[in-house]
């Protein structure tokens, strides 16, 4: 029943007589587009009287309307100098809504810019980023000194609840992971010790590894992705639902009530999860030092406290306040960088995430250059 | 194709435990604007859900186009969705792409057409939408309310659909804004030939607008007809509900 849809031209001598026939509809558009292209040249002075008969047709709706109005213009015909013939009275009501609204459709809209201006536009972004991130630290530094000052500032059950979450919480999977980890490297560093017979030196490697460089990195890369992701996400959600501005317009601090508990609680919660994996990765060395090397449990601890000096765990535990003040800034700054759209929430938690990776190894790197031994 | 373009037989819907709807009767004819007005929580939206296929009936038919909606297998019903376009209440414009792009979106989806010819129905829509064409390489949250009201009619539109579904088209809006909202409609119906049915709460959309009110009351529609008749039936949630904005006027 559906026709593909034709236009036949005639010249009556009177001027063009242009017939409709078929289904002008949008799912035989292009075949529209290509009838309208096979129209012979218009041209003369018989424009003037072109006829459009539109008794033939099947179907039209606005898509069609709009490739036939489109198509004479592309002819130099004016809609307004067409005569119609033929066309039921809803028909014509919509060539005349189309003709009316269509004026500057076809206009090729945005141009896009040049390198040049790309490079500028990258670049001031960049640099706006920079101070955002400058004004957010400032703005966290006020709220942190407000909370110094009153300590009743400080909203304690959102704290806990933040503590409960980020420390608690990971309790199980940052002890598992240790665990394991101190298990595969004490079992590796076994291979190569027995063969000098040096097996207690396992316990020198294992406890120097762990409680400096793996266990504080491990946990922080854990929480950066663990809660750090989380804290974006949450921030994020609420500018989206304007919860942020109703905050603010309630005459709270944003920074007060959602970045402080956040910084603090991450802040006090990663020493402890990071002492915690330095007992379970040990806790993996022991049972692999006591199957495979034959050192009983009780000579790894008495050897354990002869070479791992307090001063070892303590740098491991001085770097954990430092990557977890890093991590909350990255995620909350990211959380609140949020825009109205549901995209930007994922692509912000995939920024914080990295983001806080690079620093977390970063900040690591500066620890070790900066550590008495390096120095000699 | 002759008949009624949406018919609603003994439509029953129990939600959380209790009959939202107890029987619901009503049909729309090609080319007509009709509302359904009732309270809140009278089941309108859900109503209006069941009707373009996002939420099962209890019980009941809906005959959309001549088909059984709830009868039809997913693929089927996919089909029919092309033939009917939805303006949810809050817009529902993803808001990850511009106006241009959300009006693309249904074409890209189901119609193959070149760039430039597709581009050019874009823009239509975006014009006859009555949104100025600067607007179309804006995002949803760039927009006013009533330019998003635009943006997701003309997507609504995008496939050229025979019946549209608006669920309070002129909710949040001011009343300038909604006449010329209103207008809008009554003319895109007219000359596209499209039949609607809206939900509405707006009483000069009532008598400005719809050809026919339904009236949605205790599970039942307890009134069917033109505005001018409906207003007269006596009824003491029709009555309150007409009078509300009478006693202001004068």
């Amino acid at each position: 029943m559906n026709d593909a849809p034709r236009l036949d031209a005639q010249d009556t001598g009177a001027g063009w007589m242009l017939r409709l026939r078929g289904d002008w509809r949008l799912p035989q558009l292009s075949h529209a587009r290509a009838a309208m292209a096979t129209l012979p040249a218009l041209d003369g002075g018989s424009l003037s009287d072109l006829r459009l008969d539109g008794s033939g047709l099947e179907g039209l709706d606005s898509a069609g309307a709009l490739v036939l109005i489109h198509g004479l213009q592309a002819q130099g015909v004016a809609w307004a100098r067409v005569a119609t013939a033929g066309f039921d009275p809803r028909r014509q009501a919509l060539l005349d809504l189309v003709a009316e609204r269509m004026t500057s459709v076809s206009a090729a809209t945005s141009s896009r810019p040049g390198w040049l201006a790309r490079l500028g536009e990258v670049s001031v972004s960049v640099l706006r980023g920079g101070r955002n991130l400058l004004a957010f630290i400032g703005h966290v530094g006020q709220a942190l000194g407000e909370v110094l000052i009153r300590p009743s500032r400080l909203r304690p059950r959102e704290l806990f609840t933040q503590l409960e979450v980020v420390g608690l919480e990971a309790l199980a999977i940052v002890g598992l992971m240790t665990f394991l980890v101190g298990l595969v490297f004490a079992h590796l560093l076994a291979i190569q010790i027995e063969k000098y017979g040096a097996n207690i030196f396992i316990v020198d490697g294992v406890a120097l590894a762990l409680a400096r460089e793996l266990a504080p990195l491990l946990t922080a890369i854990l929480v950066a992705g663990r809660s750090g992701a989380a804290f974006t996400a949450q921030i994020g959600a609420m500018k989206v639902t304007e919860e942020v501005d109703a905050i603010t317009t309630l005459g709270l601090s944003p920074f007060q009530v959602l970045v402080l508990p956040r910084l603090l609680a991450i802040v006090i919660a990663m020493p402890l999860l990071t002492f915690f994996a330095d007992l379970l990765g040990l806790l993996g060395a022991a049972v692999v030092a006591a199957r495979q090397l034959d050192i009983t449990f009780y000579t790894f601890v008495s050897r354990l406290k002869e070479v791992l000096p307090l001063d070892y765990v303590l740098y491991g535990l001085y770097k954990a306040p430092v990557f977890a003040a890093a991590i909350a800034l990255i995620a909350c700054r990211n959380g609140f960088a949020v825009s109205r759209d549901a995209r930007s929430v994922g692509e912000r938690t995939t920024t914080t995430v990295v983001q806080s990776l690079v620093a977390v190894i970063l900040i690591n790197a500066a620890f070790a250059l900066a550590s008495p031994e390096y120095r000699g | 194709m002759t008949g009624p373009v949406l018919e609603v037989k003994d439509l029953r819907t129990r939600l959380a435990g209790q009959w939202l709807h107890e029987g619901v009767d009503f049909s729309l004819g090609r080319g007509e604007v009709v509302a359904l007005i009732g309270g809140s929580g009278t089941g309108k939206t859900v109503l209006l859900r069941e009707c373009i296929g996002l939420l099962r009936p209890t019980a009941g038919q809906v005959r959309l186009l001549g088909e059984d909606l709830w009868q039809l297998s997913g693929a089927r019903m996919n089909r029919l969705r092309r033939r009917f376009g939805v303006l949810f209440q809050e817009g529902a414009l993803f808001s990850s792409l511009t106006v241009a792009q959300n009006v693309a979106a249904p074409l890209m989806e189901h119609v193959r057409l070149p760039r430039a010819l597709r581009d050019e129905v874009v823009r239509l829509r975006i014009r006859l939408a009555g949104l100025p064409l600067d607007a179309a390489d804006k995002r949803p949250a760039e927009l006013s309310g009533g330019m998003k009201k635009r943006a997701a009619l003309a997507r609504a539109l995008a496939l050229e659909p025979e019946l549209l579904f608006l669920d309070e088209p002129t909710s949040g809006l001011d009343p300038i804004s909604a006449r010329e909202f209103d207008h809008l409609l009554r003319t895109l119906c007219d000359s596209l030939g499209l039949t609607a049915l809206l939900t509405t709460h707006d009483l000069d959309t009532l008598w400005g607008l719809v050809d026919r009110v339904i009236v949605l009351h205790g599970g039942r529609v307890i009134a069917d007809g033109p505005v001018a008749e409906v207003a007269r039936v006596e009824h003491e949630w029709i009555r309150s509900y007409f009078s509300s904005r009478a006693e202001e006027w004068r």
